[in-house]
């Protein structure tokens, strides 16, 4: 401790390098600790999206391969199913030709109700929808994005089937993670048909809702069982387990994001060493001398490491405190907009606290320890010779 | 071993046996220091003198601990300095010398204070007895008003007197000075020189220094003449002795030469 208060003076030496050697170390700490929060985040995200009694039954080989749509009707006759509602894709287009840009899904509106008793839906909006073979019910998210309004008339161009259709927007899925359309399954069948198709006899997912969360497993074993065999084997997964795959990408994402954190972590690690370099020979007249009256190797390079260490852990607080006030601020701002809601999950914990100033010590002592190294080994006539 | 004396003799502080000291500075060997040997005894004021290359600040690094022979033997206060290594040297200087330099180089961020207190950190003092005796070197030097006064805004004879207060901090055996006064004017070298002197007189400090300055000759005790590495002896001595005095504006005949 008797070392501080000469530690403390040379960091003051040149207060601009010393802030912006700090503030890289702190913006790296900044940006290891919002990346840490992302595996958590995404996790909390998926809890908040999924239900812990609803199943997705789909087809084995992919979600975009279909099944019959008379599976819907086995799924539901179960026991221990309470309901269950087939979806269908329709990548509707708004606007931006050829390009979706939120899903949309032509269901069974008798069953929402049962299936997604947990959706905040009016209910004098979901007997409107159940009522218009035009209507949809749209979530909150999509609403805001587009400033719809109930009431209002819109169309969608499908990017998979060969119609346009016309939608009386008749309700909001009042949730900020929803950001779904949902149409009557009876509108697309009668459109296809008055094309001179065929109905629609596919569904492209179905959703059950089993009646106690302790069967859950039992459900879907029995029913990836009933289609063992068919065109259409299925394969099913709990709605947070479906969310999780169906986001797979982002872990990808996340991994690679990771790397490039380590990269540029590494990047500050080589500046703060530069940084570190050019103080110690600045000052290699002043080292000389320390060593001639007396100071040992181990206490220059002691000194001189616990420069860059202080730094460093200052810097460390500051960026753990930014990144925590960054999540803390994107959880307010994801309170006032739905579009941001997602943002709201990604906490910084005090785990990643501990792995955040865990980085910035790290960080300093790799920058401090080859040129406190250096100047400590140095000979004190060697080191006179240069600077005398 | 041969110097021109002005003083008294006494108990020798240091003796140094048979040195050499070379160094290999690119495709050159360098002979810095060949075969010397002299004491110095304690409570002498002493210059070591000689042209550029003759080999006196090799000798005061051996003399101070901050280098090691390749021949012989220098022993400080009954300390042989070539049995220790580099960490036991620093220590050693930490304890029995007290380094000055021409250039000061007191630390540009610590005030007088804290520059006098550096070689106190060294020692297992707590904070207010450091303050205490930092402040007493200082008062010794003349500086008690400057305490709190950083170097920048001290004057050249200022920073050197701090470095001198730097020096005797640690109440060390020996004193080393490497040319205290070839950064300052002739008033303030005089008065470095005055200082030094009044150390060895009033607190029995033994002084070593290495000097250009003719000055000098008029404040020490013993003055050790050096050329190409070789301590000058006998008639050489006294000839570069005469030659410096006369540099000086003293007659050769007015010095006290000695052995």
């Amino acid at each position: 401790m008797k070392y501080a208060g000469l530690v403390l003076a040379n960091l003051g030496r040149n207060k601009l390098r010393t802030v912006l050697t700090g503030g890289a170390i702190m913006l790296a700490v900044v940006l290891v600790c919002l990346l840490l929060t992302m595996p958590a985040g995404l996790d909390a995200l998926l809890d908040a999206l999924a239900s812990n009694t609803r199943i997705s039954v789909h087809n084995k080989a992919g979600i975009v391969y279909p099944m019959p749509h008379a599976f819907t009707r086995k799924v539901r006759q179960l026991d221990g199913v309470a309901a269950a509602v087939s979806t269908t894709w329709f990548g509707g287009a708004y606007e931006e030709a050829g390009r979706v840009t939120f899903p949309n899904f032509a269901v069974e509106v008798e069953h929402i109700r049962a299936v997604y008793p947990d959706y905040p839906i009016a209910p004098e909006q979901l007997a409107d929808f159940e009522r218009y073979r035009d209507a949809a019910l749209v979530g909150r998210q999509t609403m805001q994005k587009y400033r719809w309004r109930i009431g209002e008339r819109i169309t969608l161009r499908s990017t998979v089937w060969p119609v346009d259709l016309d939608f009386r927007i008749v309700g909001e899925i009042a949730d900020e993670h929803a950001p779904y359309l949902w149409f009557n399954r009876e509108y697309l069948d009668q459109a296809l048909r008055a094309t001179g198709r065929p109905g629609l006899g596919i569904t492209g997912m179905i959703w059950a809702r089993a009646s106690d969360p302790n069967r859950v497993n039992a459900i879907m074993r029995e029913i990836d069982d009933m289609s063992r065999n068919s065109e259409a084997e299925t394969a099913c997964e709990t709605e947070k387990s479906f969310f999780s795959n169906f986001f797979g990408s982002l872990q990808g994402l996340v991994t690679i994001i990771l790397i490039v954190t380590g990269l540029v972590t590494l990047c500050i690690v080589f500046i703060a060493a530069n940084t570190a370099s050019m103080a110690v020979r600045e000052r290699s007249g002043e080292l000389a001398v320390l060593k001639a009256i007396g100071f040992g190797r181990r206490v220059i390079f002691g000194m001189l490491l616990a420069e860059t260490a202080v730094l460093s852990v200052v810097a460390g607080v500051t960026g753990v405190l930014v990144a925590v006030g960054l999540t803390r601020a994107l959880r307010v701002f994801a309170g006032w907009s739905p579009a941001l809601g997602p943002l709201g999950n990604f906490l910084v914990t005090p785990t990643v606290i501990v792995d955040g100033l865990f980085v910035s010590l790290v960080v300093g002592m790799l920058a401090g320890v080859v040129p406190s190294a250096g100047a400590a080994r140095k000979s004190v006539v060697q080191a006179l010779h240069e600077v005398f | 071993m041969s110097s021109v004396s002005i003083g008294v003799p006494s108990t020798p502080l240091i003796a140094i046996r048979g040195v050499s000291r070379r160094y290999v500075r690119g495709p050159d060997d360098i002979h810095a220091l060949e075969r010397v040997s002299l004491s110095i005894p304690a409570g002498h004021f002493v210059a070591f003198m000689g042209p550029s290359g003759s080999g006196k600040s090799t000798l005061l690094n051996l003399v101070s601990g901050i280098d090691r022979p390749d021949e012989g033997h220098v022993v400080v206060a009954g300390q042989v300095l070539n049995e220790l290594s580099e960490d036991e040297l620093a220590r050693w200087r930490a304890r029995h010398v007290g380094l000055i330099f021409q250039f000061f180089n007191l630390i540009p961020v610590l005030s007088a204070r804290d520059n006098v207190a550096l070689p106190l950190l060294l020692t297992h003092l707590d904070k207010r007895e450091r303050v205490r005796r930092a402040e007493t070197a200082l008062r010794v030097v003349g500086l008690d008003h400057r305490l709190e006064h950083y170097p920048r805004t001290l004057s050249g004879g200022e920073q050197q007197r701090v470095a001198i207060a730097r020096a005797i901090v640690t109440d060390p055996d020996l004193i080393v000075a490497d040319e205290p006064t070839g950064d300052l004017d002739a008033r303030n070298a005089e008065a470095i020189l005055a200082l030094l002197r009044q150390l060895r007189h009033d607190f029995g400090k033994t002084v070593v220094m290495v000097t250009h300055d003719p000055r000098a000759l008029r404040f020490v005790d013993d003055v050790f003449h050096l050329d190409k590495g070789v301590l000058l002896e006998g008639d050489d001595a006294e000839r570069a002795h005469a030659a410096i005095m006369l540099a000086a504006g003293h007659p050769p005949a007015g010095t006290g030469t000695g052995r």
